[in-house]
């Protein structure tokens, strides 16, 4: 399976009267995308804003990130599942434009989280205040029941995404990156003398604004399984997590999985990238034992030498990722966990609700409990008053003149768990 | 069995299971399970199910096996244990206090929730 994935560099992002990509800026047509948008019954309106790297805008409570990309060759659409059909992606051409972003946003509950800085401190702590954003503020039909309006939002933000995609589609890329999957035997043939390595990728699957979604299928009813690193760039994997702003993955960590990327680079050199087994998060105990011994299994099966598993979310989850680790290494395969802490604010409490001494070989995204002070924002987009409320406020986090004091974990992907930012601790 | 705090789950499931409803906070719920685990009830699902952490989330819901089984189970009570030790971790060295000074609205959404991570469980 081989992906050539085509980079066009966006540098600004404008509405204009023709969505389109001239000279390497981003124009989009409010009123057509805004029609699309609200196709979905169950929105009442959307408002279509932008946002910039360094602009003071604030933006909250943000659900999810997509980035716009596009199929050009090879079978399947972007965000299988969902804007097209249930066939395997991952092989063929894709364009992707690089350096854009959508960001959905909307109170699917009153305590709904996370929060993107396009400056100042709390910029520093998420990828996403780098990204020309649209950002799509929606507001479901009166009476519309959670778990509908989740959807609705999803969906908004997917098909915006694949809208601003196909704007790309018969550009040249300035960038090319060839990502190649061998088949296991062929792998081996090619490089006997290199360690085989696998990577573990859980999704978090428990319920309302804590699902993820494979091809269309929600991951907690799912076997782990084998899937193409490839694949997850042309979005077979979608979140639709939004608990937990700075260690949920967001569907643009999913197109851009760092330690796919990396364990791709490496590929052929200091090991062999043997494959990706993705599994879930489950509430129900015997799912958790019934997973880990799957994924153990798989591991075992592939003849790995060693595996990267990494975590998403807080609490339960832990137990996964330490059970997965445990089961792992006792099949004689040495692993590294990737997942992030909450230590306290002073960083001295123990970081994790499970541990084993198995899991010899951990990185970390930070500390989520770290106290950050965020200033005031000339504008926001969407709405600041339920910071009290958020994970990570507290009665009086937002402060009257605007700014806000509160525990890092308020930042959208500030600790990610794929190890996505540049937060760590030695 | 399930052991809840959350009136929504009492009400959604009081029919279908049994329902212990616990007039207390998230850790009553804990400790509650935790009796039973020692009485030889097995651990279902996970007690820190979802993201939300101990002290920003004022429900809880567990469920347990309905009748005591032979032996006590070596790994329920360390999960459960476990649990209330986050729970008194997080109570103590976190500031924020969402879960007990929720308003009406936002309990509305944290009954919700816990509803439908408990329906994860039981709906499958």
């Amino acid at each position: 399976m081989k992906l050539e994935v085509g980079y066009i560099p966006i540098r600004d992002i404008r509405f204009g009267p023709e969505s389109k990509v001239d000279n390497n800026v981003l124009y989009v047509n409010k009123r057509e995308l805004s029609a699309l948008i609200l196709a979905d019954e169950g929105i009442a309106s959307v408002a279509l804003d932008l946002a910039r790297p360094g602009e003071s805008v604030r933006i909250t409570p943000v659900k999810d990130v997509i980035e716009p990309r596009v199929k050009v060759s090879g079978t399947g659409g972007i965000f299988p599942g969902w804007c097209a059909k249930v066939r395997t992606v991952g092989e063929g051409r894709t364009h992707v434009l690089k350096g854009a972003a959508v960001v959905t946003t909307g109170k699917v509950v009153g305590f709904q989280e996370g929060i993107i800085d396009m400056s100042g401190e709390g910029a520093q702590y998420t990828p996403f205040s780098k990204l020309n954003s649209l950002v799509l503020v929606i507001q479901p039909k009166e009476g519309t029941e959670s778990h509908a309006y989740e959807k609705s939002l999803r969906l908004a933000g997917l098909k915006t995404a694949e809208y601003l995609g196909k704007l790309a589609e018969h550009l040249e890329p300035e960038e090319v990156h060839t990502y190649e999957t061998l088949s296991v035997t062929e792998g081996i043939k090619k490089y006997p003398e290199l360690p085989r390595v696998g990577y573990v990728l859980m999704l978090q699957s428990q319920g309302l604004l804590h699902d993820t979604y494979v091809y269309g299928v929600d991951a907690k009813q799912t076997l782990p399984t084998l899937i193409g690193p490839t694949e997850l760039m042309d979005g077979a994997i979608v979140s639709g997590n939004c608990v937990s702003a700075c260690d949920k993955n967001t569907t643009y960590h999913h197109l851009n999985n760092p330690v796919v990327e990396d364990l791709f680079s490496e590929h052929g050199k200091a090991l062999n990238f043997t494959g990706l087994i993705i599994t879930n998060e489950n509430v129900y105990l015997a799912d958790k034992e019934r997973s880990s011994d799957r994924t153990a299994e798989l591991c075992a099966y592939l003849g790995l030498d060693g595996v990267i598993i990494s975590q998403e979310g807080f609490g339960n989850p832990d137990a996964d990722l330490i059970m997965n680790c445990r089961k792992i290494e006792a099949k004689g395969i040495r692993t590294v966990i990737i997942t992030d802490e909450y230590a306290g604010q002073d960083g001295a409490s123990q970081s994790l609700a499970d541990a084993d001494a198995a899991a010899d070989a951990v990185v970390t995204g930070g500390n989520a409990n770290m106290v950050i002070h965020l200033p005031a924002m000339d504008r926001v987009i969407g709405s600041i008053d339920r910071v009290d409320h958020i994970a990570g406020g507290w009665s009086g986090s937002l402060k009257e003149d605007g700014t806000i004091t509160a525990e890092l974990q308020v930042i959208t992907g500030a600790t990610n768990e794929l190890g996505f930012n540049t937060l760590s601790a030695r | 069995m399930i052991i809840t705090n959350n009136p929504l789950v009492r009400s959604t499931y009081e029919n279908a299971h049994g329902v212990l409803f616990v007039e207390g906070n998230y850790r009553d719920v804990l400790v509650q399970v935790r009796d039973l685990v020692h009485r030889r009830h097995h651990l279902i699902t996970h007690p820190m199910m979802g993201s939300l952490k101990p002290n920003e989330t004022p429900y809880r819901s567990v469920i347990v096996s309905d009748d005591p089984q032979k032996n006590v189970d070596v790994d329920s009570v360390l999960i459960i244990e476990e649990a209330i030790l986050v729970f008194d971790r997080f109570i103590k060295t976190a500031r924020s206090d969402r879960g007990t000074g929720s308003t009406e609205k936002m309990k509305e959404d944290f009954r919700e929730i816990d509803l439908s991570l408990l329906g994860s469980a039981l709906n499958k």
